[in-house]
């Protein structure tokens, strides 16, 4: 019998602590397929965030640690200045990366830093109950806008990926997300892209993945991918916003 | 050893740090540790020989979570900042010693509350030696009182944070750092503790490694405080330093640490000259507390001094017999009492 | 043995050089010595102030009284009169200071350390001259290892040396107008 599926190699035997319906659990399977298939769960060190992907480090057989709430980049500025040839992933949600740790993603991106950086943005803070994220939308609301997030008292949605786009120590910036199979496939290539160029000393890779919290939304799993479809693409609009290697760029 | 220089602290210090193989330094300038990353700065380029990493973080903050991430490589760094800076820092301080990482941290004191004046002072001493981060922990803290022992010291950091993998404070202060005295730099050190069985370097060859503080219920956490308790307390039984000057027969102890220690010496040299009985106890581990320093002490009258308004005479109010035995004298501000002004204060107690 | 000095002036006047090259010449003697610096928070115009301690053994760094304390403007006289030692000296630049002091327990010494350097050339040479007179009052210290160290330290610019050695020499061997 030929196996044509099996449990990645990078994975643990652990079952994820993850909701039913999450994004989280499908992008960790694209890196550890990922890990395994680019040869680099030896020379991995894996950098964690507080969030829904607290836990993760029991998931993967790699190095990890797990960071200060938001502190991420610069935890992994010291890990990769120490060790230029090891392959450092930095995993953050949007509470962490977006709230907590804007100055930390900032500057490291300003110096450029050679690492990969996966962003899951649910707008919303899934871990810690439903809170309003920087990524919230318009009208969407939480706990902590119970009668949805307000222009005037709380600003904007922020667009992450465009953001680092424009940044010249970034050199690939995609936004993707993880609704559709086909859409899955499409953010494993991402992923790909993002972690090679790290071997290529081009500076800081940014893929931001639009993720569905269905516990957070207070919505059914199905529900909310058709909620990420209509209500978070159009604010957040899926693409290639910098890719220095293939000159893109919007 | 051998050479002898004429060197600024900061400058001997980050020196001496070079020389313990602490290659790696990140740092925000803040006055007055600013020599420290310049002189990183410098050496990063002018001495590519010795593979120095020095960036210029965004925030101490930053800084101290890249200390964090270089130290959980294992390999030695250090930061150098002053109280504002430092109070950035805490969270990663108290992040550091419960992920058992061996950074060590020097803060060189200036005189606050807020942004305070860029003078010496010993205000920040609480913020050390408490600890102004989250939770149970402790950090190793050494207070030398001049710029060879501060060099000497700086240098035993690095060992003492790897032997405990947790984060060391060197405490100096404005004074200390911008002083300039006559120093035998100490020479290179490589022995290191072997930290290869819990480092992040990428699993090949062996199991992987993670470095976690996220607790997983409360048994688990328990367990994993009362760890560091046992690391504390390891701490606590082999670290404690001190020095005692003629205390046996002394009516007056004084009780100093840092620079204001050099100035209580002097003051208490010019108080034996007059014929009064003045010794002198300087705590140079501040945490651990040299309690035992003030052992078999009981009638003696204690002055403690200090450049603030009162902080480290807390811990010697806990450690002497009876508390009504220890004084105070303290000035704030950046302004630094002589021998003089001490001596004022001895021959106060003196005449009651 | 053990000299307590104060050097005093504003930012510019390049007090802390004098005290610095001091001090590199009497620790190769195998003295200790401490040199601790005072600043304001600007970075020019500010004051300048430092404690020199030469001693056989290690002493507070911060002193009780300044047995020699030269002071090169008048809010240093202002500040730092009251720690001049009883008997001790103090020597205060008369070409910045007009005000008087009001001790009458130490001597007062005025010498126009500006005009002395402008007429070598260049005022900004006075705390070289300085360097020279204070050099009267520590006869341990060798006037020719000053000099050899003010011309390393200025030997980035050959005209800088001559200048500076000179005011050195002058200032030690300058003679006040009674």
């Amino acid at each position: 019998m030929k196996t044509i599926y099996k449990r990645p190699e990078s994975f643990t035997d652990a079952v994820t602590s993850y909701c039913g319906g999450c994004g989280h659990g499908i992008v960790n399977k694209l890196m550890a397929e990922l890990l395994d298939e680019m040869g680099l769960r030896e020379k991995t060190i894996l950098v964690w965030p507080i969030g829904c992907s607290v836990y993760a480090d029991k998931y993967f057989k790699a190095d990890a640690i797990c960071a200060l709430h938001g502190r991420a980049p610069a935890l992994a500025t010291g890990i990769k200045r120490s060790l230029p040839d090891r392959f450092v992933l930095v995993y953050q949600g949007d509470g962490d990366m977006v709230s907590e740790g804007m100055s930390e993603i900032m500057h490291a991106a300003v110096r450029g830093e050679n690492f990969s950086v996966v962003f899951i943005n649910n707008a919303i803070y899934g871990m810690t109950g439903g809170q309003m994220a920087p990524t919230t939308l318009w009208g969407q609301t939480t706990s902590t806008s119970p009668y949805g997030r307000e222009k005037s008292s709380s600003g904007y949605p922020v667009n992450m990926a465009e953001i680092m786009a424009q940044m010249p120590g970034v050199c690939y910036s995609e936004r993707v997300t993880v609704n559709s199979p086909q859409r899955i496939a499409a953010t494993k290539k991402a992923l790909k892209k993002a972690f090679s160029y790290q071997f290529e000393e081009k500076g800081l890779s940014f893929v931001e993945v639009l993720s569905p919290c269905p516990t957070g939304w207070s919505q059914k799993p199905v529900k909310a991918l058709e909620w990420l479809e209509q209500k978070m693409i159009p604010i957040f609009p899926l693409g290639v916003f910098k890719d220095m290697k293939e000159g893109e760029g919007k | 050893m051998g050479e002898k220089v004429f060197m600024q602290g900061n400058a001997a210090m980050a020196e001496s740090a070079i020389r313990a193989d602490c290659k790696f330094f990140f740092g925000y300038p803040i006055t007055p540790s600013s020599e420290v990353p310049e002189y990183y700065a410098r050496a990063a380029k002018e001495r590519p020989e010795e593979n120095i990493v020095f960036v210029q973080g965004e925030t101490e903050v930053a800084v101290f979570n890249m200390i964090a991430g270089t130290a959980a490589t294992g390999k030695r760094v250090m930061t150098a900042t002053s109280g504002p800076g430092f109070s950035l820092g805490q969270e990663a301080m108290s992040f550091m010693s419960a992920a058992g990482l061996p950074a060590v941290v020097v803060e060189v004191m200036r005189s606050g509350p807020a942004d305070g004046e860029i003078l010496a002072a010993q205000g920040d001493y609480f913020q050390a030696v408490k600890g102004g981060g989250h939770g149970d922990y402790r950090v190793l803290v050494l207070a030398p009182y001049s710029i060879q022992e501060m060099c000497e010291l700086m240098q035993e950091c690095f060992d003492l944070a790897e032997k405990y993998r947790n984060p060391v404070i060197l405490l100096t202060d404005s004074l200390l750092a911008k002083m300039r005295e006559a120093v035998e730099l100490p020479g290179r050190k490589t022995s290191r503790v072997d930290q290869r069985d819990w480092t992040l370097t990428g699993c090949a060859g062996r199991e992987h490694h993670v470095l976690t503080t996220c607790g997983d219920g409360a048994a688990q956490w328990e367990a994993f405080n009362l760890n560091l308790q046992e690391k504390y307390a390891k701490i606590k039984a082999n670290e404690v330093r001190w020095q005692s000057y003629q205390v046996e027969d002394a009516d007056i102890v004084l009780v100093a640490y840092g620079s204001m220690a050099r100035v209580a010496e002097g003051a208490m040299k010019m108080a034996r000259e007059e014929g009064l009985k003045v010794g002198l106890i300087r705590p140079i581990s501040l945490w651990p507390f040299p309690e035992k320093a003030f052992q078999g002490l009981a009638g003696k009258k204690f002055l403690v001094t200090e450049l603030s308004a009162g902080q480290m005479v807390e811990d010697v109010k806990l450690s002497v017999d009876r508390k009504e035995d220890v004084r105070f004298f303290g000035r704030l501000g950046g302004v630094v009492p002589s021998p003089k002004d001490i001596l004022a204060e001895i021959r106060k107690l003196e005449v009651k | 043995m053990k000299h307590e000095l104060l050097f005093s002036g504003i930012g510019g006047q390049g007090i802390m050089l004098l005290g610095e090259i001091l001090c590199n010449v009497v620790i190769e003697k195998g003295y200790q010595v401490s040199f601790a610096p005072f600043y304001g928070q600007e970075k020019r115009g500010g004051r300048t102030m430092c404690n020199v301690v030469i001693a056989d053994g290690m002493e507070s760094p911060i002193i009780s009284e300044a047995e020699l304390m030269l002071v090169m403007d008048e809010r240093s006289l202002k500040d730092y009169e009251h720690l001049v030692a009883p008997g001790g000296t103090l020597l205060l630049n008369s070409s910045m200071i007009e005000l008087e002091p009001q001790r009458r327990d130490i001597k007062v010494v005025k010498v126009p350390f500006y005009e002395i350097a402008a007429d070598l050339g260049n005022a900004k040479a006075s705390n070289m001259v300085a360097l020279g007179y204070v050099l009267r009052y520590l006869p341990f210290v060798d006037r020719e290892a000053v000099e050899k160290e003010v011309a390393k330290t200025f030997s980035a610019k050959a005209a800088l040396v001559e200048l500076n050695v000179k005011a050195v020499k002058t200032g030690y061997e300058y003679e006040e107008q009674v």
